[in-house]
């Protein structure tokens, strides 16, 4: 989130697209009830009428897989009737940039493209830049290849006839969702927007988000309260995870995971040029990567040795889940540890992925009980335990309850937990069974001269001696020390790239200022101004609520009205001031160099409506879903042309002609991913105890499916059964003429614990976004029947 | 007082299916009355435990409530006859059932009266009856709907309690009286070996439903105590 | 003593359930998993182990648009409450704060109460002690009467994370219901405050979105007339007949004692025996 949970109750519209959080994100309808009752808007965009779209004052149904058409309409509708924030726009976006020559944009392609490897030279993307470096603009935004003008041009397309007849939203719907956040651009005015992976499980997700980013831009809606682009977080700490490098290409707080395949990674120096931009805060990137190898590898990173860096493994592979899974349904991987990880009911194309499991030859399942992963051999996963081979090890691990440490929620809130109760059994803390595993090899690899041994044996492994670790080394080791003097270190501005200081995760780095300040345990509920709660946990980055908050005052440093303020120029006091920490450098004037650039981590302090650097297009552009009941009708390519195939049995593809129906997987309340912690839960398991399929009553009608019929659901990767849930709040889309049926389903259920049922998983695909190689979970295609 | 002076001759007065089913009735209904009371006052509320808490109280209740109906059913299948003309005696009324009353009363409390020639019930006996069946069915029929409530409509479950109430309230009244007179006032005592062996004494008959003991005379199932035989035997 | 209210604003309420949690978690209920009911709701409607359901109804309303509609269930806490009338125990108590209560060492289970809630809000449950043996207890939301006892709030309104659920003064709910009735009257046409009079009033007040019959409660529901017919009638008019017909005999008894004693003088035994 740019902003935070309790900031929603200042937007004076709220536009929650690709996400349900009625059911799914339940505690952000406190605030936007709160929001509601100030005359705050609702509008959701669902295929389905959800609960969400029950306490929206606007809803629009569209089709899975076809935001960016809508949201292109949007775009174009805000240019068309001038609502956007103009002056935000030229001066806090790259719109004013000149684009090189040489970039066009035809039939769906972006200049570049290379059929053969299925992806771009995104140097034909690049802007003009003045000799010393700095961005040709025109701040007149009229010159023909400005990025404002290409993207005028882009979305000139997206007309709404057009969008309505892809996504199948009636027009008066669409045109009144255009009409109600687009008012939102208006000075004074917020209009928020809140997604989640009803967004992102696309193979189109990283587009949708950053069309949601572009609209928002245009609007002038980030950076100040009630705005923002809100991602909500489907775990309380997913948030924490991928800060602290649970994605495969990351290290910690977003640097990059060095490659074989990026010659310049071969050198630390090397890395380092390549991933650091000349202007923006990520010019310190630097600083952050020898103080995460000074964390890491302690006195064994030197200057000498490129402080570890070759400690660091360098793959060669992309490393996404779907491509883990394919390696290991090829016989590539040996072995698997699953950290409360449950892929025979998560993972897309599930039946293939327990297949997976049973070519490896051992698995260590760390788990509050038996998932169905780690059952994947037995008979109820219908295997047959004879023919597997793989030895399953399962470790019981103790409940957040039953341990200390912190969670980071979407408002990227640091908070730390007590421990409430002791464990029961022989479950311990993940972070304990790291540390005995960690401490155990050390002691085996003692001694080894191999060197495949030796970067674990440089690992700096010092939280206490024993068994049990102390949490506190941890999270002081993350926070980071000045190594001179020894002392925790205020914040990352004090990081070095000297090997003087070292931070686990630079982000957070601030946190543990001093000896017995852990800021994430703060818990002083005294509103400290525009409902930011500053003295309540921590925020990275530098207890930042608002991110970009810069840009909730103009390029004079005044507000842009008085109603969404949060900081300010005082030029008595010289500094920026307000009632949030500036996300900007607290003295520097708005006349300063760089003084207006609000989004300061980019290049040249500004926000991108022209992206060169995502891998499927500097533009979100409208791509149909791999599975899709109809032909793209913006452009001959049908799907994004950026992805990543999976073929044969891996994969196999379905087609409208045998599965003419759209289907999509989401969750319920109740259940909390694939079901582990919730399906042994009686009492959530007595709410949510039955696996379900939504249909609407025109298709059940059609099939002669009544209402709690058991049906059947097929794809081309397999099929369940389940009960029929016949509802209203489904309605079929006429989609270019046609009539198209979408279904929806739970993907919570699977054959262990209280509440039981088929996986919808088992029919979804292997393929996943260009980008972030995410699953489509979102969008494919089925038929159903009754059982 | 002495019955020397009467000839001891016994007749029967009611057949033994009825014997049975008239003292099954009754236990019932006793039963029936105290495993309810502790429900029906506080009063009462020590009565649980004997009965084995509510659980058993309500057990018992079920228990003689089946048993309650059987009655009827064992006057149908082994005396029809008598159930027949039972029915028919309830439902003919005559002048002499009303002449009857006042001079119930004087008999009932105690002052000087005279038989009103009566058939084989007499219109006391025949209100007893009525008010009796009244309160069965009524008691019987919403039993049914508290019992088993998810068959009725609820309605009428909510009225079967009304019901249950008045029925069982106004039975008890009348069995009150009813066994008051059978068993405690002195005029009628024979009434209660008549219904404990089917037997009554003629005379004692004859006196209290002459119309119906002078229609068996006739037919010769009874003995004329006119007869001066009798009266050379005493 | 000042009543008090839990107000139930269904128009706030998203429908996430953790009202129907926190109950069974303060009140300590097992689970009580049901067959599919073809739509997300997870029970019928309340039971002896679930004392309050949420309920989702699909409704179309007079303009042809789909409203999804989703209402905490449970116990009204009536001022007049049928329960307590009918209650042969007096297991059913009326408590300080307006809630109604049983009394489970009172309650004998004989199911009055169920069968006479004009809302269908109370129902049997059958135990076993630890001999063995089976009885039954009446169930039903007690409003957290043993947290209102310390200070707290219920725990469905703790819970709850809208403001759907309040709790608090009589009148001051009263007046929030009335107030935000007029502020949802425009999204809301048929939006109103159910506080049935018919029941005295209750407990539990609601702000509908719609008719009170398309959330399945009773438009105007009462004290059955069977019951009142029953508690104020029948049963004193019985116990009074009771009464007077065994003075009736007593005196019987007595006057015959007496008579026939004087007759015996008289005429010299010439009754009948």
């Amino acid at each position: 989130m740019t902003n935070h949970w309790n900031d929603l109750q200042h937007t004076d519209c709220a536009l929650i697209i690709g996400a349900n959080p009625a059911e799914n994100h339940v505690i952000s309808f406190r605030w936007l009830t709160k929001a509601r009752e100030n005359g705050g808007k609702i509008i959701s965009v669902d295929p389905r009428f959800t609960r969400t779209s029950s306490q929206a004052d606007v809803y629009a149904s569209l089709r899975s897989g076809t935001d960016i058409p809508f949201v292109g309409g949007m775009i174009k509708y805000a240019l068309d009737n001038n609502l956007i924030h103009k002056e935000y726009v030229a001066n806090y976006t790259n719109a004013s940039f000149i684009v090189k020559e040489g970039y066009e944009f035809k039939d769906g392609l972006f200049s570049g493209y290379d059929e053969a490897k299925r992806s771009y030279d995104k140097t034909k993307w690049a802007l003009e830049s003045n000799p010393d470096g700095t961005p040709v603009k025109d701040m007149t935004l009229e010159h023909p290849r400005s990025v404002f003008q290409l993207m005028k041009k882009h979305y000139s397309r997206y007309d709404v006839d057009t969008v309505t007849a892809v996504t199948g939203t009636p027009k008066e719907d669409y045109l009144n969702v255009c009409k109600t956040f687009c008012a939102t651009g208006k000075a004074g005015k917020s209009g928020t927007i809140m997604y989640a992976m009803g967004a992102t499980q696309h193979t189109v997700g990283s587009q949708n988000v950053r069309i949601y980013a572009i609209l928002q831009l245009l609007l002038g809606n980030i950076g100040i309260p009630g705005g923002g682009i809100n991602a909500m977080r489907g775990e309380s700490n997913v948030q924490g995870s991928t800060d602290f490098g649970l994605l495969y290409d990351n290290l910690t707080g977003y640097l990059a995971s060095p490659k074989a395949t990026v010659p310049e990674h071969a050198t630390l120096a090397g890395y380092l040029a390549k991933e650091t931009p000349v202007s923006g805060y990520w010019s310190n990137k630097p600083k952050f990567v020898v103080s995460l190898l000074k964390a890491w590898y302690g006195s064994n990173a030197t200057k000498d040795n490129e402080f570890g860096y070759h400690f660091l493994p360098k793959g060669n592979k992309n490393y996404s889940h779907i491509n883990l899974f394919k390696t290991m349904y090829d016989g590539g991987l040996d072995g698997a540890f699953f950290f409360g990880t449950n892929p025979v009911v998560g993972g897309p194309n599930a039946g293939k992925e327990k297949e997976a499991l049973g070519k490896l030859k051992w698995l260590v399942a760390i788990d509050l009980w038996e998932t169905e992963s780690s059952a994947f051999w037995q008979k109820a996963a219908g295997s047959n335990p004879a023919d597997i081979k793989t030895e399953v090890f399962l470790l019981p691990a103790s409940a957040s309850f039953e341990k200390e440490g912190s969670i980071s929620n979407s408002s990227r809130w640091m908070q730390y937990r007590w421990k409430a109760i002791d464990s029961r059994g022989e479950a311990r803390p993940d972070l304990d069974i790291i540390h005995e595993l960690a401490t155990k090899l050390k002691k085996l690899y003692a001694g080894s001269s191999k060197s495949a041994d030796k970067p674990f044996l440089a690992l700096d492994w010092n939280y206490g001696t024993g068994d049990v670790p102390d949490i506190d080394l941890v999270a002081k080791e993350i926070n980071g020390y000045d190594l001179t003097t020894g002392k925790l270190l205020p914040g990352f501005g004090a990081l070095k790239d000297d090997g003087t200081t070292s931070s686990g995760n630079w982000i957070y780095s601030g946190f543990y200022p001093e000896e017995g300040k852990n800021k994430s345990k703060n818990r002083d509920n005294k509103d400290t101004g525009g409902h930011h709660y500053l003295n309540w946990s921590f925020a990275w980055p530098m207890n930042r609520r608002i991110i970009y908050n810069r840009a909730s005052a103009d390029a004079n440093g005044n507000p842009w009205s008085k109603e969404k303020a949060v900081i300010w120029w005082d030029s008595l006091q010289n500094k920026w001031v307000g009632n949030d920490v500036p996300d900007f450098k607290a003295d520097t004037a708005p006349a300063a160099p760089g003084g207006t650039g609000a989004f300061m981590m980019n290049k040249d302090g500004v926000a991108l409506l022209f992206a060169p650097t995502l891998n499927d297009g500097p533009f979100p552009e409208h791509y149909e879903p791999y599975e899709s009941p109809m032909p793209n009708a913006f452009s001959s390519q049908e799907i994004n042309p950026a992805i990543t195939l999976f073929e044969g049995d891996f994969n196999k593809r379905g087609f409208k002609s045998d599965y003419p129906i759209v289907a999509t997987t989401y969750r319920v309340s109740e259940h909390w991913q694939s079901g582990t912690m919730t399906r042994n839960q009686e009492w959530l398991s007595e709410l949510a105890g039955h696996m379900f399929v939504e249909i609407s009553e025109e298709l059940a009608k059609e099939k002669g499916i009544k209402n709690k019929d058991k049906i059947v659901v097929t794809s081309a990767r397999g099929e369940i059964e389940a009960y029929a849930m016949v509802t209203k709040r489904y309605k079929p889309f006429k989609v270019r003429g046609k009539q198209v049926h979408q279904i929806g389903m739970p993907w919570h259920f699977g054959f262990k614990g209280y509440a039981t049922g088929a996986t919808a998983n088992r029919l979804t695909p292997h393929i996943g976004d260009a980008n972030t190689m995410i699953p489509e979970y979102k969008a494919f295609l089925c038929d159903v029947r009754r059982a | 007082m002495s019955n020397q002076n009467k000839p001891d001759v016994k007749i029967r007065r009611f057949p033994k299916a009825f014997v049975w089913a008239h003292a099954i009735n009754g236990i019932a209904f006793f039963a029936l009355y105290f495993t309810a009371l502790p429900m029906y006052t506080e009063f009462f509320d020590w009565l649980y435990p004997v009965f084995g808490g509510p659980e058993g109280a309500r057990l018992l209740h079920r228990i003689f409530a089946v048993i309650f109906i059987t009655p009827t059913l064992i006057l149908a299948i082994f005396s029809p006859k008598f159930l027949v003309m039972w029915i028919k005696e309830l439902i003919t009324w005559k002048k002499r059932d009303i002449a009857f009353f006042g001079n119930f009363v004087k008999e009932l409390f105690g002052f000087k009266f005279c038989h009103v020639k009566q058939t084989f019930f007499n219109a006391g006996e025949k209100i007893n009856s009525i008010l009796q069946m009244f309160c069965a069915i009524l008691v019987i029929a919403s039993g049914f709907t508290m019992w088993l409530p998810q068959f009725f409509p609820r309605a009428l479950v909510q009225w079967g309690y009304v019901l249950h109430n008045i029925g069982f309230g106004l039975g008890i009244a009348v069995i009150v009286g009813h066994v008051y007179l059978s068993v405690i006032h002195k005029h009628s005592r024979p009434g209660w070996s008549g219904v404990v062996t089917g037997k009554v004494p003629a005379w004692w008959a004859k006196g209290h439903y002459a119309d119906w003991y002078d229609e068996e005379v006739k037919q010769g199932n009874f003995p004329d105590l006119d007869d001066p035989k009798f009266k050379k035997e005493a | 003593m000042t009543k008090y209210m839990k107000y139930v604003d269904v128009t706030k309420c998203d429908g996430c359930r953790a009202c129907m949690v926190a109950c069974k978690n303060w009140n300590d209920l097992p689970a009580d998993p049901q067959d599919f009911q073809g739509s997300v709701q997870s029970h019928p409607k309340v039971s002896a182990d679930t004392w309050n359901v949420m309920q989702y109804i699909e409704h179309e309303n007079g303009k042809g648009d789909l409203e999804y509609l989703f209402r905490h269930s449970a116990c009204f806490h009536c001022t007049d409450a049928a329960c307590e009338k009918v209650c042969p125990e007096n297991a059913i108590s009326y408590t300080k704060y307006g809630t109604v209560v049983i009394d489970h060492d009172k309650c004998v289970g004989c199911g009055y109460c169920v069968q006479n809630c004009p809302f269908e809000v109370i129902s049997l449950k059958e135990y076993v002690d630890k001999n063995g043996d089976k009885y039954r207890k009446s169930q039903k939301c007690t409003m957290c009467t043993d947290r209102l006892e310390e200070g707290l709030q219920p725990a469905c309104v703790t819970t709850c994370h809208t403001g759907s659920l309040e709790f608090g003064e009589e009148t001051a709910m009263l007046k929030k219901a009335e107030q935000r009735v007029q502020e949802i009257k425009g999204r809301f046409p048929n939006a109103q405050v159910y506080n049935p009079q018919g029941v005295g009033g209750t407990h539990t007040i609601y702000v509908l979105a719609e008719k009170p019959s398309v959330y399945g409660l009773p438009e105007n529901p009462k004290v059955p007339t069977s019951a009142v017919v029953w508690k104020d009638y029948a049963q004193p008019i019985g116990k009074m007949m009771l009464g007077a017909t065994t003075m009736a005999l007593v005196g019987a008894f007595v006057t015959n004692n007496i008579i026939s004693r004087k007759n015996k003088d008289q005429d010299g035994g010439q009754g009948h025996e």
